[in-house]
């Protein structure tokens, strides 16, 4: 809990109080919800990995407006994975997670295969799961047959 | 895809009869899972099934030693060009088993916009016997492989050694 | 081997393409290899021979057909993907599942846990070359599987779990063939360690084989036994209880290394503490209904997101819903224990020798389909 309390005031001190949510009933799976500009991104990282935290998933999501890339950072105590979310233009770029955590190599190359989304820094960013040719970005709401394409706020709003 | 089933030019059948049985009676299939599927070709193998009481169970690493090849499971993109050429690497006479939907139609993966799979084996690879399921249960692929040999052998009809046997075995 | 390395010119290196078609990667994994003699320098694993876009899947299907999906994602422990699927649909919606089938689920669950752990079990020594242990270990896991082919009507791909239930009421043969089965399992223990436990050659090719300690493992995101085996109690059924984990008596192994000899052990008590949880689960079994009958077959959660987190066979696996209030998922994304577990072998197989690789390989246990999607 302890690892937790700390990245909890540290990061309020770097982005400031706004920027974190907490989720006390743990209703979303996560007890923090941080919402980050992509500038800042290798300093929030960084302070959860001297918190002891391990990067467990990254995803992106895809809406009308903008693209959301979700972290998930949990540590091996009870209930204290927080999520971090960034938003970035379609065709933008998010700084690397590759120098402080060595799992977000395959990881952002799959989402980078996948939503399109550069991470600038990573070292080795080529296709992961699909094939070499393959030129589509099969997770964006443009490919293929979806149910909906929205805003971000029709979500979240 | 070019008709590898070439028939020669000359023709023995008794000797062809008894070579057909032979090769009928001890299939090696290839080791090759793919996905879900190759679990059951696992069980099938394993003690309770046990292929080897139809001279199928001898699973072989290398294509070179195989005799049929079951396909086990969804046929990525990806995958599809090194199946080819598994497909190429084994001698003839071979075959081939479809095992599951995903090797026969693509199965539940199967639907408008999918990019990842390849909709069936027979685009590939020509296939011999389709086996059903999702998974098809270890019975329905040792039922497979005893189609496979009744169609290797020709059915009783055609193949001379066996009708004599069976009458030898029923008079 | 650390003199090995110490030469300062390596001129003899060379590759190695190991797969997609090979009998030890578990599937269709490919490993392109650079080797110095019989000492591998790097290791690069090419995945996705399995990709079949899951996740593209689950954002054109509703909740309910992308129930069977989960069971192939991960096909040795599909109950518990569906498991963990259907408590995070049910999450997001707010459903309640009554008290029998939250027993019924964790009871199949576990089973299923012990047939993943027996499957394993069974590949992982023929990997090293006994065959014996195979032919053991599918006999038993064939006891499971006709107990929940009888309950769920399916051998593999189970989709047993529903929203607020389960398709079908377990009856008194179940629980007679359930417990029969702990019972002849536990009197198997004794054969298992006898064959494999207690062999030199076995203890001699994973003992200090393929060390994954518990920094390499938070760097990669390495969960479940593997990271067990190196001395981290992190379990989900204990760290955040779900379902009626809580009420029941069990513990998590753990081994001191992290070493292949140690995963092998926690695997195997494991499967112990498993037989546990499904006896006292079957003693506190209660009567009432399986599924609750008012739940929609087209769920239409409210607008918002889930992280759902558990405990599958291989590890913390967590499904992320988004949802927009219709009922279709926006966004299905499943994180997987196998991508970590496979992705720190980068690490792991760095000079060690290609023998060992194979050990470390079918050690931590891993099912391609699941990392590729």
């Amino acid at each position: 809990m302890a690892a937790r309390e700390e990245v909890v005031r540290r990061l309020q001190e770097l982005l400031g109080e706004a920027a974190l949510r907490p989720d006390e009933a743990y209703a979303q799976g996560v007890s923090w919800t941080v919402q980050a500009p992509a500038p800042s991104l290798p300093d929030v990282l960084r302070v959860f990995r001297d918190a002891g935290f391990y990067l467990e998933s990254i995803t992106g999501l895809d809406f009308k407006d903008t693209m959301e890339i979700v972290y998930h950072m949990n540590t091996y105590e009870p209930r204290s994975r927080m999520a971090l979310r960034v938003l970035c233009p379609h065709d933008g770029e998010v700084p690397s997670a590759t120098g402080l955590y060595d799992s977000a190599l395959w990881q952002e190359r799959e989402v980078w295969e996948f939503t399109g989304v550069r991470f600038s820094g990573h070292p080795d960013l080529r296709p992961l799961l699909l094939p070499e040719d393959m030129d589509e970005r099969p997770l964006r709401k443009t490919f293929g047959t979806v149910h909906a394409y929205r805003k971000r706020e029709e979500i979240y709003g | 895809m070019e008709n590898q089933r070439v028939e020669p030019v000359i023709q023995f059948a008794l000797l062809d009869d008894l070579l057909n049985l032979a090769r009928a009676n001890s299939l090696w299939p290839m080791t090759f899972g793919l996905a879900c599927c190759a679990i059951e070709m696992m069980a099938a193998g394993a003690a309770r099934f046990d292929l080897d009481r139809f001279g199928a169970g001898v699973f072989r690493p290398s294509p070179r030693q195989s005799d049929v090849m079951i396909v086990a499971g969804t046929i990525s993109k990806k995958m599809a060009p090194a199946i080819q050429m598994l497909w190429d690497q084994m001698p003839h006479p071979k075959w081939c088993i479809a095992m599951g939907n995903c090797a026969i139609s693509g199965g539940p993966f199967e639907y408008d916009g999918q990019y990842a799979i390849v909709p069936g084996a027979d685009l590939i690879v020509p296939v011999d016997i389709y086996v059903p399921g999702c998974p098809p249960r270890p019975e329905a692929l040792t039922q497979g492989i005893l189609a496979l040999e009744d169609k290797i052998t020709q059915g009783e009809d055609r193949n001379l050694l066996r009708r004599f046997r069976r009458m030898g075995g029923t008079s | 081997m650390a003199e090995h390395f110490a030469e300062p010119v390596r001129q003899h290196l060379y590759s190695l393409n190991l797969g997609p078609q090979h009998p030890s990667t578990h599937g269709v994994l490919r490993i392109l290899l650079t080797l110095d003699g019989e000492y591998i320098v790097e290791a690069d694993p090419v995945i996705g021979y399995g990709h079949r876009g899951h996740e593209k899947m689950g954002e054109n299907r509703t909740y309910l057909q992308f129930m069977p999906n989960t069971s192939r994602i991960d096909y040795l422990s599909g109950l518990l993907f569906n498991h963990g699927f259907c408590l995070a649909v049910e999450k997001l919606a707010g459903i309640e599942p009554p008290e029998r089938a939250r027993y019924i689920r964790v009871i199949c669950a576990e089973l299923n846990r012990i047939s993943s752990h027996l499957l394993w079990f069974g590949t992982y020594l023929m990997d090293l070359g006994a065959f014996t242990p195979f032919l053991y270990c599918f006999d038993d896991r064939e006891n499971i599987l006709d107990i929940l082919d009888r309950v769920s009507g399916s051998r593999l791909t189970y989709s047993y779990c529903r929203f607020g239930g389960v398709t079908r009421d377990i009856d008194d043969v179940f629980i007679e063939q359930t417990r029969a089965f702990v019972k002849r399992l536990r009197s198997r223990w004794k054969d298992y360690h006898n064959l494999v436990t207690k062999n030199v050659i076995f203890i001699h090719r994973t003992r200090d084989v393929g060390v994954i300690d518990k920094d390499l493992a938070r760097r990669f995101g390495v969960t479940g036994p593997n990271l067990r085996a190196a001395g981290v109690p992190f379990d989900m059924r204990k760290v955040e209880p779900y379902e009626v984990y809580d009420r029941f008596d069990f513990q998590i192994p753990v081994g001191e290394k992290g070493d292949a000899l140690d995963r092998y052990r926690v695997r195997l008590e494991e499967m112990e503490q498993s037989c546990r949880i499904i006896e006292q689960a079957l003693d506190q079994l209660p009567d009432g209904p399986y599924r609750q009958e008012r739940v929609r077959l087209k769920v239409k959660p409210p607008r918002g997101e889930v992280y759902f987190a558990f405990e599958s066979a291989r590890g913390l696996t967590a499904y992320y819903l988004v949802s927009d209030g219709s009922p279709y998922p926006y966004r299905c994304h499943v994180r997987v224990p196998s991508f970590g577990n496979l992705h720190c072998l980068t690490e792991v197989f760095r000079e060690t020798l290609v023998a060992d690789a194979i050990s470390i390989l079918g050690s931590i246990d891993i099912v391609v389909p699941e990392i590729d999607r």
